[in-house]
């Protein structure tokens, strides 16, 4: 007859070491996890043979002579959703505003590195921050429609600044856009009405169609349904989804479940460095690294 | 801090074990039966069957639950994957446990056949299912290749006793022979069954550990 049974191996409830314990039992997932270092994370072979949409390359980041991004390697590809997720103050929003040069606009922030797209080294000398966020749109946290204008020009604005002036092109451009940000059938008979009259989630969709306006090839999204109810929330993961068909996605989120369901890639990151990059699939089933397990399964701290 | 869902994944484990440790008593109480040609314990492998059965559902609900309730991702996930798949493992070792029996009542008495092909097979099965049990236990990844190599064992000599008691019958078509050579041959199918079983149960806690598919497969 067998021995009664021990106390249960794993997970039990207050014991984390088990899964460390069980963690250098795991030839494969161990070797993985014991060195690999941030630089393999970014290889190519993660795509196959395509060629990234954005390639960032040892970049260090700081503000105020505090470093908050530390050596980021990583490969961003076309036509995808990259979900970047860790806890707060690990450098997500520092990297997205790497990425579109917003971060140099913080006085006493400097940034290193390399980061190319397409064929374009951003931060070259010769490459001019207007254009390259006007190749990137930015969709933040909460909804920050521009307070005084109407739901057309909220999403006309970006064209009329840049000097386009046939009303024709416009009004195609933000019928377009607020179509693909799937909000024209809720606003099409109300479209000068101020755009703060909206509800919290159309509003995220209508800062979603003003970026659109300008045709970015990459969205930048920071937490964009943190402030929305499921049903809003679900909305947007909707049109995101749409959305990779015609462009790259990059969205921060501190939503586990959420990331799992709109990338296709995910990257963790901790105290300012990255510690696993994968098929978002890869992430969440079978994480690389201890900290990673450890994080997305809520067993930190 | 305990996570919430640890409570959860602590019952799921309180029960899988308790399921592994009255499915390896049913099987061997089945297979003693057997040797000992004694059809006492036939109701309570039955009923024990039964409750295995019963667990496997209580798994099953508690899983669904914990899926809904928590999403749980990595480690956690692949353990509550795995719960389902072995607790169905344990419910066919019941299962088989009231086979073997059964036969027995079926074709019994059968002390003047020679079991002695069965029971060299039923002492592998044992052992695989005591270390698939154990690897379990443990979480303990480095048995399966143990009971992987059994399992190949546990396939050839299954072929060849059914070969051995093809060519009995033909020399020796007499009624009392039949019955020894056909409930050999189906308890030794119920073997193969066990074995087959103690791999997945091995496959599920690689997969446990390591996150991969078995690599027999
Ligand atoms: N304007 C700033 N001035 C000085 N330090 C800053 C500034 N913005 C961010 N930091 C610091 O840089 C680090 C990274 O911050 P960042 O905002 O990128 O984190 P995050 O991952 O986006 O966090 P959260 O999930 O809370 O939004 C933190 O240590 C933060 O304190
Ligand atoms: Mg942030």
């Amino acid at each position: 007859m067998p021995p009664p049974p021990p106390p249960p191996p794993l997970p039990s409830s207050s014991d984390t070491s088990s899964v460390e314990n069980n963690a250098r039992n795991m030839p494969s997932a161990s070797s993985l996890s014991s060195d690999t270092s941030s630089v393999e994370n970014k290889s190519s072979n993660l795509f196959g043979k395509d060629k990234p949409k954005l390639s960032v390359t040892s970049l260090n980041a700081w503000f105020a002579g505090k470093i908050a991004l530390k050596n980021i390697n990583i490969d961003i590809k076309q036509n995808c959703v990259t979900a970047l997720i860790g806890p707060s103050g690990c450098g997500k929003t520092t990297l997205l505003r790497c990425i579109n040069r917003m971060h140099e606009m913080t006085p006493r922030a400097s940034v290193e590195g390399q980061i190319i797209l397409d064929d374009l080294n951003i931060y070259d000398k010769s490459s001019d921050p207007v254009i390259v966020k006007r190749r990137m749109g930015m969709v933040f946290q909460k909804p920050n429609p521009f307070p005084t204008m109407s739901i057309y020009d909220n999403v006309a604005s970006g064209l009329k600044l840049n000097g386009i002036k046939n009303k024709t092109l416009i009004k195609n451009v933000v019928e377009e856009s607020l179509e693909g940000a799937g909000l024209w059938d809720e606003v099409k008979n109300d479209l000068a009405k101020p755009g703060i009259s909206l509800s919290g989630g159309q509003q995220q969709r209508l800062c979603i169609a003003r970026a659109l306006a300008m045709q970015p090839e990459i969205l930048l999204m920071d937490e964009p349904t943190s402030a929305l109810d499921p049903t809003a929330s679900s909305k947007i993961e909707e049109l995101i989804s749409n959305l990779k068909k015609n462009l790259t996605v990059i969205i921060v989120t501190h939503n586990m479940q959420q990331a799992a369901r709109v990338s296709d890639y995910t990257a963790f990151m901790y105290l300012g460095e990255l510690i696993e990059y994968g098929h978002t699939a890869q992430i969440f089933k079978n994480p690389a690294k201890e900290l990673t397990e450890r994080y997305i399964s809520g067993k930190f701290g | 801090m305990a996570r919430l869902i640890d409570l959860g994944l602590n019952q799921l484990t309180i029960i899988i074990l308790d399921m592994a440790s009255i499915a390896e008593k049913t099987v061997i109480k089945s297979i003693t039966s057997y040797k000992e040609d004694n059809m006492e314990a036939t109701k309570e492998i039955f009923k024990t069957s039964a409750k295995l059965r019963f667990l496997q559902d209580e798994v099953s609900e508690l899983t669904t639950e914990l899926i809904a309730r928590f999403q749980p991702v990595a480690t956690d996930l692949r353990y509550i994957k795995s719960c389902m798949e072995i607790s169905y493992g344990f419910s066919r070792f019941g299962r088989y446990a009231y086979d073997i029996i059964d036969t027995l009542e079926i074709f019994g008495p059968l002390e003047l056949c020679d079991k002695s092909l069965v029971i060299s097979m039923s002492e592998i099965v044992l052992e695989m299912m005591n270390t698939g049990v154990s690897a379990l236990r443990l979480l303990d990844n480095s048995l399966s290749n143990k009971i992987y190599e059994m399992e190949n064992y546990v396939d050839i000599l299954y072929k060849k006793s059914l070969r051995e008691f093809a060519a009995n019958i033909k020399v020796n078509p007499v009624y009392s022979d039949n019955r020894c050579n056909i409930s050999s041959a189906l308890i030794l199918k119920y073997l193969e069954r066990i074995s087959d079983h103690s791999c997945y149960i091995a496959d599920s806690v690689n997969y446990i550990v390591t996150g991969l598919s078995s690599p027999r497969r």
